[in-house]
């Protein structure tokens, strides 16, 4: 089918799925079970009724959950996503703050993600099962079978605090300033501005924590990536291609693999969702000032609105990712556009 | 004669006849991973079951005069944490709860998320639409967030955890069988049992769900390692199970904080490791067994 | 190739100036970097209240009076350079220094403090408790102030060292928004100005905050006193894992760590690129046994809770954290008036079982054991807590844990829902009286422990009286540990242990000294050069 007709039939279910997001964020953000009220205002206040009604009232919480719900939609459609209870700044802010920060690590570890974990699955395909594969195998495992935050601190204290070879905790040298804001990532805002220092010290600085975390997804890519090349080198049309006298590094990647990273292009959009949140714990180790750490500070202190950006931040990332990845898809897959 | 023709498809595929042990077999040797697999999975299986019976010492017991000794000392074989307990019998109990926990998860979803993704995928239409779509809504939260917050509501204990983790983790089994279901579902051999006067219920549990269920055991397997280390995530945050419990996440994330004392960390870090890569090995080596398109070369 | 040579030389020139630029860019700028668990909302000083922000003002801020640099023995001059009290304790008159100005040029005046300690009150913020002794305030001339407290109180000028009575530039916070008036909680809006700005007389000014990143000082260009600090810059970073802040400090990205707990600096004792510095720290860690037998169960009966403060093996606790003393009761050990460690609770647990069966329970009880969930300042209360449940079983209490998050708990303790609890204490005021809040009729018996007047003894009521009001140190001395030993017999609590803070610095750093109220002070220290 024509691909306007593609984009805009899958918009159309994608609206319900964000309103549905808002609505699961909205349950996930009341779900506390303690009233904001005590955890939030000082002792003196607390015996001040008035002070305790009008910070009832500021946040909406003498409202019965459905009308706070929509009071909150409301704002939101404005642009508003209310006020960080802890951090008194609005919430909006708080994520133009975080995020960037932590999509900046989570593309970078994709990045490196795909390169291991396609090389890995691509060896592992082609000498299956041989002592190569196995050694592959099981070098692409370790990045998933330990906990991430052990290999995050394992990582850091040898190869920056014993080997000196990585740059230490956090996004920059402590005495570097941070470059210029506007897209929030470091790397990009200084290469803009002709920062090469504050590059060089930013990427530096990436290198460990996305190593860290892309180990963590090549796992799967590396596994998804070698079941579906052996599928390919094994389906008909590679048969008729050796058949046909074409050496076998071309057929296997010129014709085997670009059909095989199919399915890996799909999971892209899932572990993009899932590298966003997840990397609260290698923030914590890694000293990152993400999203994650952010999310995570939040549901501890039941700063609702905070909780409530977040998750919906996050989910609405996932779908956005997960559309780009359907529509990439259309243009690699000629059985989608065929129907 | 409907049963003949409904099972036909089950053994139509390659090699899947009555000597699939064989084949099976045949596949092991081949794939010695699995067999590792199988080995470590009952290597834990069987040291957790014995764990009361042959553990040096209660995993609870408290000394602290001879805390965070190094494996060796003080008659501690793999050392003493921080309060003087016994790693060793601590590592051995941290499967009774561990994997318990993590093939719970597992078990509770696979059924849950294969009946839901059958149903979907059989009736289509708009149940399918609906369903689908709140399968997506469940995935686009990403697990730790749910868990952080089922948890957070609940209170940190392994079972809400484990509640956790079955709430937010069906959706990938329900995606994969509906697209199986999808697959199959108009295939020569269904039409002929519907034909033949078959109920809904009858064709979904005699033709789709058999072979459905072997990629959702696969995914299974690969599921359990992921739910074990959700689990020391959540641990890590201060989520996961009562703190003087020996479960492998906990130990593990207690043991970060003792960088030093290495026999800390390590030791559950390596129970935790060798089992989800066992189950890896026990699921890709499946996943060769299963799928006839990855047999040849 | 003319054409060449003219682009490679001005291709040259560029890279050369840049060069060139580069260097001169970088200066000569002294730098101190702290890595800190950060965990202040705010920097404003009528809102703040916890050891992040105690450090950036004592930096920043200057106080009427002051402790000394190493303790809190001694009230010295600040910006007060005198006072004197009323014959019946009552009025406070201090005379202001007359060569004090605030970063901003302007002249300190006797209407910054009146400003400074209504608008504390009435903001009613976190801090604000500490103002409820102050009746009334006024400006008697342009250097004089004078202050009117409801009752005696001997504690007063010891409180008066607290960063929540530092001095701000009125006209600048009112210019920024702020008012001290009575709807101050509502009106004030200087918060804002706070966050990225200060209004102080110290040798240092508040450059600029990014929340859960870094604080950064800077030098005061106009700081009044003659003690210049060495350091032009501090940097203050938030790393929230003291896994991480050891391996910063130890590959000298950071001069100081704040956070680390015994058990890893044990192990950096030999590095000789750093120095650790051991003190024991203002924490009480203690159990709290609700006197609401509804809430409390079976530790609301004063038997019990005395049971379970004989079942505790107090020395276990001193070997899990190095360094750590039992204390004798709720009053901070570093206090002059607290018991000595010949008093201190001994381990018994025969005693505790007969107590447990005089009580009634023979074969012991189960009981839920409430805690926040953290880490303070290197003590893992977690696991404390499994210490505490391994201890009680040995009487036949079977505690199961329930830690909870920071808030949810905290949230819980603050209204008395607790009935058996673990919390940490920290002197309000370095003074014998803030152990009058765990005694029938204080702050944390009354609110948080439903412990009241009603059933005590009136000896020992009219003794807390007179604890509140005696000014001879002698009589006090006595009245004191009266009630301490009497808390230790009959009380609702368990103090078990007094953690040391260890904080691991750089060797090249001198003049590191942690205080009991503002932790650190950054203008004492220098580098080696």
């Amino acid at each position: 089918m024509p691909i306007y007709r593609y984009i805009i039939r899958r918009l159309l279910f994608i609206i319900p799925l964000l309103l549905g997001i808002t609505v699961v964020s909205f349950v996930i953000a009341n779900a506390v079970p303690a009233d904001p009220i005590n955890a939030n205002l000082p002792q003196n206040a607390l015996n001040d009724e008035e002070l305790v009604a009008a910070f009832r009232a500021k946040w909406g919480l003498d409202k019965s959950p459905f009308e706070q719900y929509l009071v909150y939609m409301g704002n939101l459609l404005q642009g508003d996503m209310g006020v960080s209870i802890k951090t008194n700044n609005p919430v909006v802010e708080d994520i133009r703050q975080f995020l960037p920060a932590t999509m900046e690590l989570a593309t970078y570890s994709i990045v490196v993600g795909l390169i291991m974990g396609i090389g890995f699955g691509v060896i592992s395909a082609i000498w299956r099962n041989s002592i190569i594969d196995y050694f592959v195998r099981f070098f692409a495992l370790i990045g998933v079978s330990f906990p991430v935050f052990l290999l995050a601190l394992i990582a850091l204290t040898v190869f920056h605090g014993e080997l000196g070879w990585a740059a230490g905790p956090g996004r920059l040298s402590i005495l570097t300033r941070d470059p210029p804001g506007i897209t929030g990532w470091f790397t990009i805002d200084a290469l803009l501005t002709g920062q090469f220092e504050t590059f060089q010290d930013a990427f530096s600085h990436l290198i460990l924590p996305s190593i860290v975390l892309g180990s963590y997804v090549s796992g799967i890519i590396a596994r998804i990536t070698r079941s579906s090349l052996l599928e390919q080198l094994g389906s008909d049309y590679i048969r008729t291609a050796r058949s046909k006298g074409l050496y076998e590094t071309s057929i296997i990647f010129k014709h085997g693999l670009s059909n095989a990273l199919i399915p890996v292009v799909t999971m892209i959009g899932l572990l993009y969702g899932n590298l966003l949140a997840g990397a609260v714990l290698t923030e914590s180790i890694f000293n990152w000032p993400g999203i994650g750490r952010y999310a995570f500070r939040a549901s501890t202190s039941q700063d609702f609105p905070a909780i409530m950006g977040v998750s919906m931040l996050i989910a609405f990332i996932y779908v956005m990712v997960n559309f780009l990845v359907d529509l990439l898809y259309f243009f690699l897959d000629p059985r989608i556009r065929a129907s | 004669m409907s049963d003949n023709i409904a099972t036909l498809k089950v053994n139509s595929s390659d090699r899947r006849d009555a000597s699939f042990i064989e084949t099976a077999g045949q596949i092991l040797l081949k794939n010695p991973v699995v067999l590792i697999g199988i080995i470590v999975i009952v290597f834990w299986t069987i040291i957790s079951i014995l764990a009361p019976f042959i553990s040096p010492a209660n995993p609870l017991a408290q000394e602290v005069s001879t805390r965070l000794s190094a494996p060796g000392e003080e008659g501690y074989a793999l050392g003493s944490d921080e309060l003087g307990r016994d790693i060793l019998t601590r590592v051995m109990y941290g499967g009774r709860i561990t994997l318990p926990a993590a093939l719970a998860v597992v078990l509770v979803d696979g059924v849950l998320g294969t009946i839901i993704g059958a149903i979907a995928g059989y009736a289509g239409g708009l149940t399918d639409e609906v369903m689908m779509r709140i399968t997506e809504l469940f995935m686009a939260f990403p697990t730790i967030i749910l868990a952080m917050a089922i948890t957070a509501a609940l209170g940190p204990d392994i079972q809400n955890a484990v509640i956790a983790l079955i709430v937010v983790r069906w959706p990938g089994y329900a995606r994969l069988t509906r697209g199986l279901i999808l697959d199959i579902k108009n295939e020569e051999y269904v039409e002929a049992a519907r034909s033949l006067g078959a109920g809904h219920f009858y064709i979904l549990r005699k033709t789709l769900l058999p072979n459905s269920i072997a990629p959702a055991v696969v995914y299974g397997t690969l599921d359990v390692g992921n739910a074990i280390l959700v689990f020391a995530g959540l641990s890590f945050l201060g989520l996961g199970p009562e703190p003087s419990s020996p479960e492998w996440g906990r130990m593990v994330s207690i043991g970060i904080d003792f960088f030093e004392q290495w026999w800390m960390w390590l030791f559950p870090g390596l129970a935790i490791a060798s089992v989800v890569m066992a189950f890896n090995f026990i699921g890709d080596g499946l996943r060769d067994i299963l799928d006839p398109r990855t047999r040849k070369r | 190739m003319q054409q060449h040579r003219i682009k490679f030389s001005l291709l040259l020139t560029m890279i050369l100036l840049l060069v060139l630029s580069s260097i001169s860019i970088a200066q000569e700028e002294r730098v101190l970097v702290i890595g800190h668990a950060e965990i202040t909302e705010s920097y404003d000083v009528a809102h703040a209240f916890n050891p992040t922000s105690g450090i950036v003002h004592r930096a920043a801020y200057d106080t009427l009076v002051s402790f000394p640099d190493t303790d809190a023995s001694s009230i010295e001059p600040s910006l007060a350079s005198s006072w004197t009290v009323s014959d019946d304790g009552l009025v406070y008159t201090f005379t202001l220094r007359d060569d004090v100005t605030f970063s901003n040029g302007d002249p300190l005046t006797a209407d910054d403090v009146v400003f400074s300690f209504t608008r504390l009150s009435n903001v009613l913020s976190n801090p604000s408790f500490l103002a409820d002794p102050i009746a009334s305030i006024e400006a008697v001339d342009d250097l004089t102030v004078a202050i009117t407290l409801t009752a005696t109180r001997p504690s007063f000028l010891a409180e008066m060292v607290n960063s929540a009575f530092s001095i701000m530039n009125d006209s600048e916070v009112i210019a920024a928004g702020g008012t001290m008036a009575e709807d101050a909680a509502e009106t004030d809006a200087a918060r804002d100005f706070f966050d990225q700005n200060s209004a102080g007389t110290g040798p240092y000014i508040l450059e600029s905050w990014t929340p859960q990143e870094e604080t950064v000082l800077v030098r005061n260009e106009n700081y009044w006193g003659e003690d210049v600090p060495y350091f032009d810059r501090i940097i203050i970073v938030n790393i929230s894992e003291s896994a991480t802040q050891k391996v910063a400090l130890e590959s000298g990205e950071i001069d100081i760590a704040t956070d680390l707990a015994p058990d890893q600096v044990s192990t950096m004792q030999d590095n000789s690129d750093l120095a650790i510095y051991t003190t024991l720290d203002r924490w009480t860690h203690f159990l709290l046994m609700n006197r609401d037998p509804e809430i409390g169960g079976p530790v609301a009966d004063p038997l019990v809770a005395r049971a379970i403060r004989l079942a505790l093996d107090y020395e276990g606790y001193t070997q899990l954290w190095e360094g750590s003393i039992t204390p004798g009761s709720n009053m901070w050990v570093g206090i002059q008036g607290a018991l000595s460690p010949a008093q201190i609770m001994v381990r018994d647990l025969d005693t505790a079982r007969a107590l447990l069966e005089e009580a009634g329970y023979p074969d012991g009880f189960e009981i839920e054991l409430s805690y926040p969930d953290l880490t303070w300042n290197g003590v893992n209360l977690s696991t404390n807590a499994q210490k505490i449940q391994a201890d009680l079983a040995e009487i036949g209490i079977v505690v199961s844990l329930r830690p909870g998050e920071v808030q949810v708990s905290l949230e819980e303790y603050r209204t008395g829902q607790q009935g058996f609890a673990y919390w940490f204490w920290g002197p309000d005021i370095l003074d014998p009286v803030d152990f009058l809040s765990f005694l029938p009729g204080g702050k944390v018996a009354e609110e948080r422990t439903n412990w009241f007047t009603d059933d005590v003894d009136p000896d020992i009521l009219a003794l807390i009286e007179q604890a509140g009001t005696e000014t001879d140190p002698q009589i006090r001395q006595v009245v004191f540990e009266e009630l301490q030993l009497w808390a230790q017999e009959n009380g609702a609590y368990a103090p078990f242990n007094v953690p040391t803070i260890q904080t691991a610095v750089r060797s090249d750093i001198e003049g590191y000294i942690w205080h009991p109220s503002w932790t650190l002070d950054v203008t004492l220290l220098s580098r080696a050069e």
